[in-house]
């Protein structure tokens, strides 16, 4: 089973561009998914049952989309948030067992309060959603369906 | 010579804060200040906006307390319609109610404070946290993260989401709790009432009574709700202060009429006010709230197993115990006393009734919802036109309430750890551990924006730096 977690608060901005870009594509990718503010430690549980992850997140970075697998790593001073590598390390380490993590970062220029993206967070999402599909695909060719 | 400590921002509480610790000539502590350093001013937000926006206007505070801020102000605005809501919505808010205090609690305790006191004060704080707690005791952590997830299982089931669920409204609740939802909370209950026993059994053999005294012990007067025979009570019931032995200062009091009793101070230094009680003036008449405020103040639970874990642990204090640790003590109690109400409320038939609302336009101009989150009491009043338009609002929020309790427990902890001016990490950590204790949310009372490292900066007489100590 895998699994697409959108993650990011869709009232700062470009922030929202994770949970944005898996609401347009959940009708159609024939996942799992689900968008939360943030990752918490209610998630391993359930994660630990899925076979890859993908998180897709909103980077400051100038970088432009990136698609990289990821691995579990302990995090540092945390609170009740996780990154995506310290969830994993948490889901393994308390339920056995982590999926193959991928991360999937989407630039964001404006993180200010507001429910709409930037013009080139816009501009980024329709790259993006090719990425997205091509990483559900090849998940779809690789268990056989 | 005379120099300051900061320690900012304060870690793995909800906000930003940071501390100040004020040294005398011989480098031993001659105060401390707990700091509130961001300011939000929601009420003047809600100027203007309509009483049936408040609900779900003021769970916008806070992303760990929207129940709570849901619930208070549905309160209110029953007031102002001077409706009476259905018993079945009475008993679902109060489902939802204990259902956030189990996932709030067991945050508290699993995510936020247990590695500071299960791995120890003086580990490295980069791994002090739950990813360190899994590390040391897996089946701990495990069962922690389930019990929260429980408790949020409930309010989503009850409100369709985790955070910010738009439900209780004004005269009531705006969705019934189906049958296989009743009976799936029902399931899960007795894994979570084991877990909770579990843990309470660890602590108490953890920690004796004398290193309970870990994060300062000192009297103060409690506040809290009561239900009848002195209950303890998280959704209405009858406001009650006692002293540090237990005697009652205010009792059988209507909540509504909280500012003939309470008042608020300020301070240049800090942006979180001090709520005080109003005859012992300011600082004097400083009381605490939340979790050890509540079982100070209740006779008893009202619950089997609750009460028998309550006499236990009043075998190990006065009647009123006054150490800041027992804060987490009092939170593993209301965990349980929570779940046991919650199989009470499921076998109430009533439970599953569609007669969740009443009706009514603006009847009332001033009303006044007060109820008790995880933290602390909760006090909503807002001041409406006839069009039930707010005209004002104010917030008196469970933080603000043990204000005065958590710059005592900062002062105390710093003179009893900081000597002629060596300062190490784990004194600061058990410093931060004594504002951890009340599990401020200073997301509630002020405002809050994300995680920051800690900074801490030793400051001369003069003003200028001596050192800086950072952590990630």
């Amino acid at each position: 089973m895998d699994w697409i977690i959108g993650i990011g608060n869709r009232m700062r901005g470009d922030d929202g561009l994770g949970p944005v870009l898996v609401d347009r594509l959940e009708a159609t990718l024939g996942v799992r998914t689900c968008s939360v503010d943030q990752l918490t430690a209610e998630l391993a549980e359930d994660l630990s049952t899925a076979d890859r992850v993908l998180f897709v997140d909103a980077t400051a970075g100038e970088n432009g989309i990136e698609l990289k697998p990821i691995a579990p790593r302990p995090a540092r001073g945390l609170g009740h948030a996780l990154p995506p590598e310290g969830l994993l390390e948490l889901t393994a380490r308390a339920f056995g067992r982590a999926p193959a993590g991928w991360l999937l970062a989407i630039p964001g220029r404006l993180f200010g309060w507001g429910e709409c993206l930037s013009e080139e967070a816009e501009a980024c999402l329709f790259e993006a959603e090719a990425t997205l599909q091509r990483w559900v695909q090849r998940a779809m060719v690789m268990v056989g369906v | 010579m005379a120099r300051e400590v900061h320690i900012e921002p304060v870690t793995r509480i909800e906000g930003h804060a940071k501390i100040t610790i004020f040294l005398d000539d011989e480098g031993d502590v001659r105060d401390a200040q707990f700091h509130v350093t961001e300011l939000r001013g929601f009420e003047r937000f809600c100027q203007g906006r309509t009483l049936w926006e408040m609900p779900g206007l003021t769970a916008r505070i806070c992303g760990i307390c929207p129940v709570s801020h849901i619930l208070a102000s549905a309160k209110t605005c029953d007031a102002l319609l001077a409706v009476t809501p259905p018993e079945t919505a009475v008993l679902l808010r109060r489902l939802m109610n204990l259902g956030q205090f189990v996932q709030s609690h067991a945050l508290s305790f699993f995510y936020l404070s247990a590695p500071d006191f299960l791995l120890g004060w003086d580990t490295d704080p980069a791994t002090r946290n739950v990813v360190g707690l899994v590390q040391a005791d897996p089946d701990l952590a495990r069962k922690g993260i389930r019990l929260r997830s429980f408790g949020q299982e409930i309010i989503s089931r009850l409100g369709g989401k985790k955070i910010h669920p738009a439900w209780a409204v004004p005269g009531g609740v705006n969705q019934p709790l189906g049958a296989a939802d009743r009976d799936w909370i029902l399931a899960a209950l007795p894994e979570a009432k084991e877990t909770t026993l579990g843990t309470i059994r660890l602590f108490r053999e953890t920690f004796d009574p004398a290193a309970r005294d870990v994060l300062s012990t000192f009297d103060s007067m409690y506040m809290g709700l009561v239900g009848e025979d002195g209950l303890w009570e998280h959704y209405d019931g009858r406001l009650r202060i006692v002293d540090s032995c237990g005697e009652r200062i205010l009792d059988d009091v209507d909540p509504r009429v909280y500012p003939e009793n309470i008042v608020e101070a300020s301070e240049p230094w800090t942006y979180l006010k001090f709520p005080h009680y109003k005859p012992m003036g300011y600082p004097d008449g400083m009381y605490r709230v939340g979790p050890l405020g509540r079982v100070n103040v209740c006779e008893r639970f009202g619950t089997p197993e609750a009460d028998r874990e309550l006499a236990i642990f009043r075998e190990t204090s006065s009647r009123c115990s006054g150490r800041v640790f027992d804060y987490h003590y009092a939170r593993l109690l209301e965990i349980l006393a929570s779940l046991e109400r919650i199989e009470r409320l499921l076998a109430d038939e009533r439970i599953t009734s569609t007669h969740i609302r009443a009706e009514a336009g603006v009847n009332e101009l001033e009303g006044v919802g007060v109820h008790e989150a995880p933290r602390g009491t909760l006090i909503h009043h807002y001041w409406v036109d006839e069009g039930g338009l707010i005209e004002k609002a104010n917030f008196i929020v469970s933080t603000g309430h043990n204000n005065l309790g958590m710059n005592r427990a900062v002062r105390e902890i710093a003179k009893t750890y900081i000597r002629k001016g060596e300062i190490t990490e784990g004194i600061l950590n058990r410093v931060e551990g004594g504002i951890r204790a009340y599990d401020p949310c200073l997301s509630c009372s002020v405002h809050a924006v994300g995680q920051m490292p800690l900074i801490v900066d030793v400051v001369g007489a003069d003003g200028t730096p001596v050192t800086r100590l950072v952590r990630d």
